[in-house]
């Protein structure tokens, strides 16, 4: 029952008339973000920290955080009326949603996408709610080799279980590892891998990596398809919402599963976009009857939506209980976080637990404010897409390059962002996942922290990761998910194999 | 110019591997071994670095081992391989590069404000189309909203060159 208590205890703090305002203001900024290309939930968080650096740390997070439910709404919103995902994880909901919406019936496909995204939110939140008292006392027992363990296993399952290439999510890894060592080392005090360049001496911030990786990556991509927006008409028709909604309760086998694919995938490292695509696939698969999907399927938004929103909400769990983020987003906020002097991790929920539970209640009253929102204001936030890209382009470019400079008022963070954005164009380009890379820089101290400090335990013994049952179950575990999943792919695929030779 | 995916994929490999060969001189200047108190240093970046060359020589040779793939299907009737860059994406990136260049260039001398007004103004009259005094408005518009929200309400100063001092703005 304590998690109850406190739960409404954060009801308290959340709902004040400064928090709901802050609600609303982050829902509307995130659905900016989300509809505009170029401009998603990580580094549209990443534009927002330096802002945040004047509001206490749980106005802060709950601002943040409602703008990642309204990044997520809103890049829905772009995949069903312009066939253009907003986010990398409402992808799958193009296939489906777009279809649906050409053929005259966009107020049913957008409805079907916000009551499921709200519903899968809903479910995150609600396992939240559950584990968190469970998740924090476990990891109170967790020492630096177990932390070690732990990221261990966050960078083993991005490998193993990513869709990319394994050596390419490797090279994103152990690039972010890198740029994360850059400058002052906190454990020794020496100066590190600055080649003599003075501006380097402060190290390279996450921020500005994640605002050029995403920011003008993502714009360069744009600008070499020429794209052209052909949009669908965008009314929302008030009794079309209504009875979208009435039949909602046939989809509640796709609802169940999809769930629980988001569950498992925000929880364990596996983050939003797997999560929709995983469901989606498995909707199809398992679907009997009916129009095919691809051509405006129902079942083909409810899937996605629900994993997407209930993977991008329980990413929060690993978060705040065991400080590992789950998905590129959840890292930002960590790092905003670690900023604002808070120590994401168990003690977090013993010495924070306004903060804690604040912001869990919070995600409840935000995704409810954001369900609403973004039904009511869908058309004014549909036609920031009609405005020529001519136009909207140099804008975000001049908003990622003013973000990026207010991280440190540093100039020298202008060249990098600049780089950075070649760089994900370029990683995006030929496969290689970003998310590890913007993981490992946000973790890379910590993990290094860790690992010092374990082997000045065991005297530069690597047996101190097996050492005791829990630290070596975390890490076979990592090590299971590290050569598992790519193991019995080929496994089935010899199996498939054989019969036909 | 067209760029083959093969080119663009054997560059990213090297350079990556670059990276990590710098990781590990820059890490072996530091020491990577063990002293009294613990690993030193380099230790951590070191190890780390070697992994990131170990992993950029496979995606190398994994290039190679597509390409030949790729020519090998291409010879025996199939689609041939698909550009990283044809001449026209290339054309239009290479613009839009130039231009962000020429803005960052212009935004650290001149500051932010009249670097994005000139972006802005310059990007819709002259890729867009749209009459000069129209575009000159918008970039204005959105500097002044720039001004508002960050000076004016978040207390936090933007990038300045030497004309904002003399229309007594600091």
């Amino acid at each position: 029952m304590g998690n109850f208590d406190l739960l409404m205890h954060g009801f308290g703090i959340a709902i004040t008339p400064m928090h709901l305002m802050l609600m609303v203001g982050g829902v509307m900024m995130g659905l900016i973000v989300g509809v505009l290309p170029g401009l998603g939930a990580p580094n549209g968080v990443s534009l927002l920290i330096p802002l945040t650096f004047a509001l206490d740390p749980t106005s802060a997070i709950i601002l943040l955080s409602s703008m990642y439910w309204g990044a997520l709404f809103g890049g829905s919103t772009t995949s069903i009326l312009f066939n253009i995902p907003g986010e990398p994880s409402s992808v799958a909901t193009t296939f489906d949603g777009y279809p649906l919406a050409r053929s005259g019936q966009s107020t049913r496909a957008l409805t079907l996408a916000f009551m499921s995204a709200g519903f899968g939110a809903l479910l995150g939140v609600i396992v939240i709610t559950l584990l968190a008292g469970w998740a924090s006392n476990f990891a109170l027992k967790f020492g630096a080799p177990e932390y070690f363990a732990v990221y261990f296993l966050a960078f083993a399952a991005f490998i193993g279980m990513g869709s990319a290439a394994p050596m390419k999510t490797l090279v994103s890894l152990a690039a972010g590892l890198l740029l994360a060592s850059v400058g002052m080392d906190s454990v020794t005090g020496s100066i590190r891998l600055t080649f003599g360049f003075e501006d380097l001496l402060g190290g390279i911030s996450f921020l500005v990596v994640v605002i050029g990786l995403f920011g003008i990556g993502e714009l360069l991509s744009t600008v070499q398809e020429g794209l052209r927006f052909r949009g669908v008409a965008s009314k929302i028709d008030l009794r079309d919402v209504f009875k979208t909604i009435a039949e909602l309760p046939r989809y509640w086998a796709t609802y169940i599963r999809s769930g629980l694919i988001g569950i498992w995938m925000g929880i364990t490292p596996g983050g939003p976009t797997a999560a929709s695509f995983m469901s989606y696939g498995i909707a199809r698969s398992s679907s009997r009857k009916g129009v095919p999907f691809g051509t405006g399927r129902p079942e083909g938004i409810v899937a996605p939506e629900t994993a997407d929103h209930s993977a991008g909400s329980c990413a929060m769990l690993p978060m705040l209980a065991l400080g590992v983020p789950s998905s590129a987003t959840a890292a930002v906020m960590m790092g905003g976080l670690m900023i604002w002097g808070l120590t994401p991790g168990p003690m977090l929920f013993a010495t924070q637990p306004d903060f804690v539970w604040g912001l869990i209640a919070s995600m409840y009253v935000s995704n409810l404010i954001g369900v609403i929102l973004v039904l009511a204001t869908v058309p004014m936030f549909a036609a920031l897409l009609r405005i020529p890209f001519t136009i909207i382009g140099p804008m975000i470019v001049a908003i990622c390059f003013v973000g990026a400079y207010t991280v440190s008022n540093a100039t020298f963070d202008l060249w990098l962002v600049l780089l950075f954005g070649l760089v994900g164009y370029l990683f995006s380009r030929l496969d290689y996942p970003l998310a590890p890379l913007v993981l490992a820089m946000v973790l890379g101290h910590k993990a290094e922290n860790a690992f010092h400090q374990s082997m000045v335990l065991s005297d530069g013994s690597l047996g101190i990761f097996f050492a005791n049952p829990l630290v070596s179950s975390i890490m076979i575990v990592g090590i299971a998910l590290l050569v598992l999943p790519k193991l019995m792919q080929h496994g089935s695929r010899l199996w498939r194999r054989a019969p036909v030779e | 110019m067209t760029i083959k995916v093969f080119h663009a994929e054997l560059g990213t490999a090297v350079a990556t591997g670059l990276l990590g060969l710098a990781g590990v001189i820059g890490a072996s200047e530091l020491g990577y071994g063990w002293e009294e108190s613990g690993p030193q240093a380099g230790y951590f970046p070191f190890y780390v670095g070697l992994i990131l060359i170990g992993a950029s020589l496979w995606n190398l040779v994994s290039a190679f081992v597509h390409h030949r793939e790729a020519v090998a299907h291409a010879a025996s009737g199939g689609d041939t391989e698909e550009p990283f860059l044809d001449r026209e994406r290339a054309g239009r990136l290479g613009v839009f590069i130039a231009a962000l260049l020429a803005f960052v260039i212009v935004t650290l001398t001149m500051g932010i404000y009249v670097g994005s007004i000139l972006y802005i103004t310059w990007s819709a009259w002259r890729q867009g189309g749209y009459r000069l005094p129209l575009a000159f408005g918008v970039g204005l518009a959105f500097a002044v909203a720039l001004y508002v929200i960050f000076e004016a309400i978040f207390k936090i100063p933007l990038l300045k060159g030497p004309i904002e001092p003399l229309l007594g703005i600091y």
